[in-house]
């Protein structure tokens, strides 16, 4: 005769037994799931290498220039094409002497009345 | 426990002892009751060993399960470090670009054993590797090796179509090989490694332990101080003076005056650094860091900034200049003869031999040497190449040498020294050593005062005086006050100087009231032409190439550009002693 004990222990055992099997397997599945993903991220990873030794190798200057000549027309900035800031925007015959800020939120003021028109 | 001992232990706690029981039955009855005591035995030895085992089991599933401290590991996590290990850093230069870096390839490799028919093999591989010969590829198959490499580097392409050939006892190996992105750009001052990525030359010689050891994984490339867009800027200009005056080569520096950071090194002819192999080809030479010249009158900046750091001279002090010095079998005459008394800026101006001569005589020899040593330009620099020239320095040191080396003759010293002069002279006088590797931004960089600022500030005044009325005006770059010397040297040869083979120089700097840069081009062997009248001095042939890299570079590197008549600049940089406007100089 069984003892109610022992069934107990039994049964215990199967379902610990069942689980188990079933966190082994849903482990194995995650593992590899788990490999795929970093042999992706490898490969992107490599790939990302390559893309910017590429972009590097397609950014040579002597490339750029090339293809800049037969296609913009650009020259290089002289220094006469360049100038400061703060020499712009100098009303030439300043009528009433104002402080910058002032100028600043009179300007502001303009552009915002210019906008609602 | 043994069985004799169970069978006490047993008797002992369970059993009364037996009284007056017949032997002859005890006897019977302990013989049939002992392979039922042997057997219970071993179950609880064997249930003492599992119990052991799962206690074990137990132990190391908490372990895991809950502490998570046991080093589980998984194949997965293994995978991402295994492979892809470059081994070498990249290089970027100082603005990020990406220089140098290690990119993935494949070898071929055949197995002797399993190779079908070595020839067979060997003519379908010809369909895809059509440079080598059917012999060399067979003897390469069965080769020494068992395991024996017949290509290394195959591209993508080739690869693939070896693999579409499905010949048995070919396989294919992972590799990495050096890439040089930007071609010949780079080609002196970067080096190249050999095909198992150990430096060679140029800094992935210098730094080979650094490039090496520095942990690839970590993402962060290493930083040197070169700009991809000033190293281009001055190739382009050099080459396209070389072919103007169809020289032999050139040379080219640009480095940073208050850090001492080697912007751009350019010497030319070059060559692809890509799969190069170690060779003593002439391209190879690094003219800046390792060829030495006498470079000539740039040298007389510093006679005059020695002179006047002295006290021996002061800016209107002054030599006669009227007659040749003769001494012993030598005549020293000048190239641009004003047959007069000049001062010490026209001296520099019109780079007179006669006047540089008698100041370096009055300043001594002993102390032209010490001044000379001290500006660092009699010793070999330490640097992060190994193309290291030593200057050439005369020994002893006579009174004909202190002459001739105040107008550049008879001391040899690389380009890069002469660039790092004139960087002192300009900085405030403050000697720093050239580096390659970027310093961080902002940061000042230490150095050594060898030369007091007042005779920093007189020397910007007389170099920008060279570019506005001397010899170097054709190194102008309207907006960024370049200032700088002219030197043409005849190359020394057996017995003398050689009058058509000519080292022309053109050192500047910008912008001159607070210099930044400096910039030196040198072209070997330049022949005049229909536009520079036949002149193939440093004028006509570097000083363009200056002025054309200096108005390229300085937006790039942003620098504002001022109006050069402004007064304040005027006073800045004026030299008084010379009537400006007067056109005094000739080429």
């Amino acid at each position: 005769m069984i003892r109610p004990g022992a069934l107990l222990w039994i049964g215990a055992s199967v379902i610990v037994a069942i689980a188990l099997f079933l966190i082994v397997y849903r482990v194995k599945g995650l593992e590899k799931e788990l490999t795929l993903l970093n042999q992706e991220a490898a490969a992107h990873e490599e790939a990302i290498h390559v893309l910017k030794a590429e972009w590097s190798f397609l950014n040579r200057p002597d490339r750029l220039a090339e293809l800049a000549s037969r296609h913009l027309g650009l020259q290089p900035v002289a220094a006469a094409q360049l100038t400061a800031g703060q020499s712009l925007d100098q009303p030439s015959t300043p009528t009433v002497p104002v402080s910058s800020g002032e100028r600043l939120q009179g300007m502001l003021q303009r552009i915002t009345d210019g906008g609602e028109r | 426990m043994t069985d004799l001992a169970t069978r006490t232990w047993k008797r002992l706690l369970h059993e009364p002892p037996p009284l007056s029981v017949d032997p002859e039955q005890r006897l019977s009855e302990a013989r049939a009751r002992r392979p039922i005591e042997m057997a219970r035995t071993r179950l609880l030895i064997a249930g003492a060993v599992f119990a052991l085992c799962f206690v074990v089991l137990a132990g190391r599933l908490l372990e895991i399960g809950i502490l998570k401290e046991g080093n589980a590991r998984s194949d997965g996590g293994a995978r991402l470090t295994s492979d892809a290990a470059p081994g070498r850093v990249d290089i970027v230069d100082r603005n990020g670009v990406l220089l140098a870096t290690n990119l993935p390839t494949v070898s071929l490799y055949a197995d002797q054993e399993t190779v079908l028919s070595a020839e067979g093999a060997a003519d379908r591989l010809l369909t895809v590797l059509p440079r080598y010969s059917r012999e060399d590829l067979v003897e390469r198959i069965t080769g020494k090796a068992r395991h024996a490499l017949i290509e290394r580097n195959l591209t993508p392409d080739q690869a693939f179509q070896i693999n579409q050939l499905g010949l048995p006892g070919f396989s294919f190996e992972r590799t990495e090989r050096r890439v040089y992105l930007q071609g010949p750009l780079f080609s002196h001052v970067l080096g190249y490694t050999d095909v198992d990525n150990h430096g060679l030359s140029g800094i992935e010689a210098g730094l080979d332990a650094t490039l090496r050891t520095t942990e690839p994984e970590s993402g962060r490339p290493f930083t040197v101080s070169l700009d991809m867009r000033v190293q281009h800027a001055l190739t382009e200009e050099l080459n396209h003076s070389i072919e103007e005056f169809s020289a032999i080569g050139g040379a080219g520096v640009v480095i940073d005056a208050n850090t001492g950071e080697v912007l751009a090194l350019v010497s030319l002819p070059s060559f692809d650094p890509n799969g190069r192999r170690k060779s003593d080809d002439d391209v190879e030479f690094n003219r800046v860091t390792k060829g030495i010249y006498e470079l000539g009158s740039t040298f007389k900046a510093f006679t005059v900034a020695m002179a006047l750091d002295y006290g021996v001279v002061d800016m209107n002090d002054g030599y006669d200049a009227s007659h040749p010095i003769k001494i012993a079998r030598y005549t020293i005459r000048d190239d641009h003869p004003q047959n007069r008394w000049l001062n010490v800026p026209e001296i520099f101006m019109h780079s007179s031999n006669i006047g540089a001569a008698k100041m370096a005589l009055d300043v001594g020899g002993e102390r032209q040497r010490e001044f000379l040593e001290r500006l660092g330009l009699l010793n070999a620099y330490q640097l992060e190449l190994p193309e290291v020239g030593a200057p050439a320095v005369p020994k002893p040191w006579r009174e004909i040498n202190t002459m001739t080396i105040a107008f550049g003759h008879g001391l040899s010293i690389t380009p890069l020294h002469l660039a790092n002069g004139i960087a002192t002279l300009v900085n405030g006088g403050v000697l720093r050593r050239p580096t390659f590797v970027k310093q961080p931004e902002g940061a000042t960089i230490s150095g050594d005062q060898v030369i007091s600022p007042a005779t920093s500030e007189k020397m910007r005044r007389l170099l920008r005086l060279v570019v506005t009325e001397g010899t170097g005006q054709k190194a102008a770059a309207p907006g960024y006050l370049v200032g700088g010397k002219t030197g043409t040297a005849e190359k020394a040869a057996v017995g003398g100087y050689q009058r058509k083979s000519l080292i022309s120089t053109f050192v500047g700097a910008f912008p001159m009231q607070n210099p930044r840069y400096v910039v030196l081009a040198m072209i070997d062997e330049p022949k005049g032409n229909r536009s520079s009248f036949g002149f193939a001095t440093a004028g006509w042939t570097a000083a363009p190439v200056v002025g054309r890299v200096i108005s390229r570079i300085a937006p790039l590197l942003g620098i504002e550009p001022v109006d050069e008549d402004a007064d304040p600049i005027h006073r800045e940089l004026d030299v008084k002693e010379v009537s400006q406007g007067a056109r005094l100089a000739s080429f």
